[in-house]
C-alpha cells in the first residue's frame, strides 16, 4: 500500500466527478431533494378514507351515528348513497374504500333496548389499511354504543349520565405512543429516511464508476500501471464514501433542523455508524461492479437490487419481526437492517454505545467483508 | 389522392423500424447478465419477497407488569392473545419493562397497577396503561387498536356482569354491532397483495430504466451520430428501442403470472386477462417516454442513474402502494396524478381482485394514455431539439 498512489487515484477520480457538472450537482441535489419529497408525501397515517352512507333509517338517531364518521378526520365523506347496488361499481372503482350502511329500524331498535345492527363494508385490497380502517371503525363504533348504554343504565337505574358512563365503562385504557410521542409518522419516517435514500445512492455510483472503465476501456490503464488492486479500489471508492459521507450530514440537518425530528442519542455514535454504512454501501456497489460489464447493466441491476430489498427487509416500513422466518434471515443478511436500528436508536430512543454497539459492530464487518470480498474477486488481469 | 397515401408510413419505413427493433434485441441477448436478472426479478425475487413480507400486526411481542395479581388482572391479560399479541411473559420492575422495549424485545407492555380488582369490585374507575413502542407508526397504531378493543370488551363485560345486565342474547342491549364485509381479499392476505405490487413495481423499474438506459448508451458511444446520419427519423432510432424494452417486460410479465403469481400465490383473477396486457403495454410505453426524457437530459449513463432514482424513488414510493395516497397534502395528490403509476396500480388491482371491467376503468386508463402520449411527444420534440 503506497499512500501516494492511492491519492493519485482518488484525486483523479475526484477530477472526473467534478468534470461532470450534472452527476456532480446530481450527487448532491438527489438526496435531499428526496428528502422533501418523500418528507412531504410519504405519510403513513391512514387518514382521509373516502366513504360513502347508505343510510336507509334517516333518523335523529342515525344522522347521529353517521356523524360519527363524516366528523372523523380518519374518514372524508363522499355523500350519501340511494341503495346498496350503487355501492359496488364504486368500490371497484376505487372512488370509496369504506361503506357504511344503516338498515332501517336503527333508531327504533336502540330506543327500545335492543342492539342495531349496520353493516361496513371495507375494500380489502391493502391488508393492512384495511384493518387500521377496521381499528377505526370498531373506535367509533364503541364509542357510540358506550354513550347509548349509559343512557340505558341511567334511566334504568335513576342515575346522573356522568355516573352512568363511568359504571358501564369501568376499565380506563391510557395508551402511551413510545419513541414518538404525538405518534407523528414524519417523527420516525424523517430518520429513516436517511438510510433509505443512503442505501439507494452510493452502491449507483460506485458500480456504474467502476463499470465505466471496464467498458470503456480506460481500466486497463490501472491493469498495467504498478498501481496495486488494493491502491486502486481504496482509491476509487474513497471520494464516493466521502460524498456519501458529506450527503448524510446533509440529510441529519434536514431531519433535524426542518423536520423537527428529535435527536435523543449519542451522536458520535451516529457519526461513526453512518461512515460505516457509506463505506457499506460503496462496498455493494462494488461487489456489484466486479460482477457486471455493462454500464447499462450497472444502473439496471444496481438500482433493483438496492431499490427492492430496501423498502422490505430494512425495517423502514415494517418493523423486522413482522417479516416471517425466511424474511428475518434475508433481512439480517443485509446491513440496511442494523443501520436502522442505529438511526431508529440515536433518534428516537437516545440509544448510545451500550445499546447499539452490537449493531455497529455489524456494520464495521460488513464493510471490512465486502471490501475483501470486493478485493479477492476484482482482478487486474481478467480472463475475458 | 397520391398526396395522402404518402403519408402513411411505406413499406420501407416499417422495415427500417423492424431492422432496428431486431438490432436492439440483438444488442439485449448480448447482456446475459442482465437478461438473467431480469428474469429473475420477475420470478424469484417475486417469490421471496410475496411469502416473507406482511404488513399486518401478527404476534407482536407483548410484556406484562402485574402488580395486582388478582383473578381479574389475570382474565385481563388472558385476553390479549394471537394472532395479534404474544404474550413473552411477566417483569417485575418498571425499568425492566422499559429496557425489554427500548431493546425491541417488546413492542406492547401492558402495565396494571395494584388494586386494580378492588376498584372494580368496589366500583370505581381502575384504569391500565399500554405501552406501545411507535416507531413503527402502522403496527403502533394497529396494537393500540386491537388493545384497546380488547380492553373495551373487558371493560364491558365487568360492568354489565356488575350492573346485573347479564344478557341472553347480544341482541338484548342497546349497542350498534357491526356485520363487517371486507370485499375483495376477505381472508386478508398479503400473499396476493404483495406479488401483485412487486409485478406491478419490477415493470415500472424496467420500463423506465431499460429504455433510457439504452437510448444514452449510444449518446455515450457516439453511435447514435451514426444513426442520425442514416435516413432514419428520430422516431424511428428511438421507438425500436421502446419495442424492444417492452417484449422483455410483456416477456417477464407473463414467467411471472404463470410461474409465481398463478401456482404460488394462487392470486385471483377476477378481471379480464387481455385487458391486463392491453394496459400493461399502454403503461409500458407511457414508462419508456420517461425514460425518453430522461435520456435527452443525462449525457452519460451515471448521470442516467442519478437521475432516475431521482424521478423513480418518488414514483415507486408516493404511487400508494406503501402509503394511503389519500392521506397526502392536497397538492401532492395532484401531482402524483401525473404518474402513470399511480393510475396502473388503481386498474391492476381492479382487475386481479376487484373484477372490474374497461366500463369503470376507463378514466384511469384514458389517464395513462394520455400521459404516454404527452411524455412521449415531449421526449422526441427534445431529442429531435438535440441532434436535429
Amino acid at each position: 500500500m503506497n499512500a501516494r498512489r492511492i491519492l493519485a487515484v482518488a484525486h483523479k477520480e475526484w477530477r472526473g466527478i467534478l468534470r461532470d457538472r450534472l452527476f456532480f450537482a446530481l450527487a448532491f441535489i438527489v438526496p435531499p431533494a428526496l428528502m422533501l419529497i418523500f418528507g412531504y408525501g410519504l405519510s403513513l397515517d391512514v387518514e382521509h378514507i373516502p366513504f360513502v352512507i347508505v343510510d336507509q333509517d334517516r333518523s335523529a338517531l342515525s344522522r347521529d351515528y353517521s356523524y360519527g364518521f363524516i366528523g372523523s378526520r380518519y374518514f372524508d365523506f363522499k355523500g350519501y348513497a340511494a341503495n346498496e347496488r350503487d355501492l359496488e361499481p364504486l368500490l371497484k372503482d376505487s372512488k370509496i374504500r369504506v361503506a357504511l350502511i344503516i338498515p332501517p329500524g336503527f333508531q327504533r331498535n336502540l330506543h327500545a333496548g335492543r342492539a342495531a345492527h349496520v353493516q361496513t363494508i371495507i375494500d380489502g385490497t391493502i391488508p393492512a389499511r384495511a384493518q387500521t380502517t377496521k381499528g377505526y371503525v370498531a373506535a367509533i363504533n364503541s364509542y357510540f354504543s358506550m354513550g347509548l348504554l349509559a343512557e340505558h343504565v341511567s334511566r334504568l337505574r335513576g342515575l346522573p349520565l356522568r355516573e352512568a358512563r363511568q359504571r358501564v365503562q369501568p376499565v380506563d385504557l391510557e395508551v402511551r405512543y413510545l419513541y414518538n410521542q404525538s405518534a407523528k409518522s414524519i417523527w420516525s419516517l424523517a430518520p429513516k429516511l436517511i438510510m433509505l435514500i443512503m442505501i439507494f445512492m452510493p452502491p449507483l455510483m460506485t458500480s456504474v464508476g467502476i463499470v465505466r472503465e471496464k467498458e470503456t476501456g480506460s481500466i486497463y490503464n490501472i491493469y498495467s500501471s504498478t498501481v496495486s488492486r488494493g491502491e486502486f479500489l481504496i482509491g476509487k471508492l474513497a471520494p464516493y464514501v466521502a460524498i456519501s459521507s458529506a450527503n448524510i450530514v446533509v440529510l441529519w440537518l434536514l431531519a433535524v433542523q426542518y423536520y423537527g425530528a428529535p435527536f435523543k442519542g449519542n451522536p458520535f455514535v451516529f457519526v461513526v455508524a453512518s461512515v460505516l454504512f457509506a463505506i457499506c454501501t460503496t462496498g455493494i456497489g462494488l461487489l456489484l461492479s466486479v460482477l457486471l460489464r455493462t454500464q447499462l447493466a450497472a444502473i439496471v441491476v444496481t438500482t433493483v437490487t438496492t431499490m427492492i430489498p430496501a423498502l422490505d427487509y430494512s425495517g423502514f416500513l415494517m418493523p423486522i419481526e413482522a417479516l416471517d422466518r425466511g424474511g428475518g434471515v434475508v433481512a439480517r443478511l443485509l446491513p440496511a437492517m442494523y443501520y436502522t436500528n442505529i438511526v431508529v436508536g440515536t433518534f428516537l430512543k437516545g440509544g448510545g454505545w451500550d445499546a447499539l454497539m452490537g449493531d455497529v459492530l455489524i456494520l464495521a464487518g460488513y464493510a471490512i467483508a465486502l471490501f475483501i470480498a470486493g478485493y479477492v474477486l476484482f482482478n487486474k488481469r481478467p480472463r475475458a | 389522392m397520391m398526396t395522402r397515401l404518402s403519408i402513411l408510413p411505406g413499406r420501407v419505413w416499417w422495415r427500417r423500424l423492424g431492422v432496428m427493433t431486431a438490432k436492439e434485441i440483438r444488442q439485449l441477448l448480448r447482456d446475459p447478465i442482465l437478461l438473467s436478472f431480469v428474469v429473475f426479478i420477475f420470478t424469484a425475487n417475486i417469490v421471496i419477497q410475496g411469502s416473507s413480507v406482511s404488513m399486518q400486526l401478527n404476534l407482536a411481542p407483548l410484556v406484562v407488569l402485574d402488580a395486582d395479581h388478582s383473578a381479574a388482572s389475570r382474565e385481563l391479560i388472558y385476553r390479549f392473545r394471537p394472532p395479534y399479541f404474544r404474550l413473552d411473559g411477566e417483569l417485575d420492575s418498571p425499568s425492566k419493562v422499559t429496557s425489554a422495549l427500548d431493546r425491541g424485545q417488546a413492542m406492547v407492555a401492558l402495565d396494571i397497577p395494584p388494586g386494580f380488582q378492588e376498584a372494580l369490585l368496589k366500583g370505581e374507575p381502575a384504569a391500565v396503561q399500554l405501552q406501545v413502542d411507535a416507531s413503527h407508526p402502522v403496527p403502533g397504531f394497529l396494537a393500540s387498536s386491537y388493545g384497546a378493543r380488547i380492553v373495551g370488551q373487558f371493560s364491558l363485560d365487568t360492568a354489565l356482569a356488575r350492573e346485573g345486565l347479564s344478557i341472553k342474547r347480544p341482541d338484548d342491549l342497546p349497542v350498534v354491532i357491526d356485520d363487517q364485509r371486507i370485499l375483495f381479499n376477505p381472508n386478508q392476505k398479503d400473499t396476493w397483495f404483495m406479488p401483485i405490487s412487486e409485478l406491478l413495481e419490477g415493470i415500472t423499474l424496467f420500463a423506465i430504466l431499460l429504455p433510457a438506459a439504452a437510448m444514452v448508451r449510444e449518446k455515450e458511444r457516439g453511435t447514435v451520430e451514426q444513426l442520425l446520419v442514416s435516413p432514419l427519423t428520430p422516431f424511428q432510432i428511438v421507438f425500436p428501442k421502446v419495442i424492444a424494452m417492452t417484449s422483455v417486460i410483456l416477456i417477464g410479465t407473463t414467467m411471472s403470472l404463470l410461474t409465481v403469481l398463478g401456482p404460488i400465490f394462487h392470486v385471483p383473477l377476477e378481471g379480464s386477462l387481455p385487458l391486463f396486457y392491453f394496459i400493461t403495454t399502454l403503461y409500458i410505453f407511457a414508462n419508456a417516454g420517461l425514460g425518453l426524457l430522461i435520456a435527452t437530459i443525462a449525457r452519460n449513463l451515471a448521470q442516467v442513474g442519478l437521475l432516475s432514482l431521482l424521478i423513480m424513488g418518488p414514483i415507486l414510493l408516493l404511487s400508494g402502494l406503501w402509503s394511503p395516497s389519500e392521506a397526502m397534502p392536497v397538492w401532492m395528490q395532484w401531482a402524483t396524478m401525473a404518474s402513470p403509476m399511480r393510475h396502473y396500480i388503481e386498474v391492476s388491482f381492479g382487475i386481479f381482485l376487484k373484477g372490474a371491467g374497461i366500463d369503470l376503468l376507463w378514466d384511469s386508463v384514458l389517464a395513462i394514455g394520455f400521459l404516454g402520449v404527452a411524455i412521449f411527444l415531449l421526449g422526441i420534440r427534445r431529442f429531435r431539439g438535440q441532434f436535429a
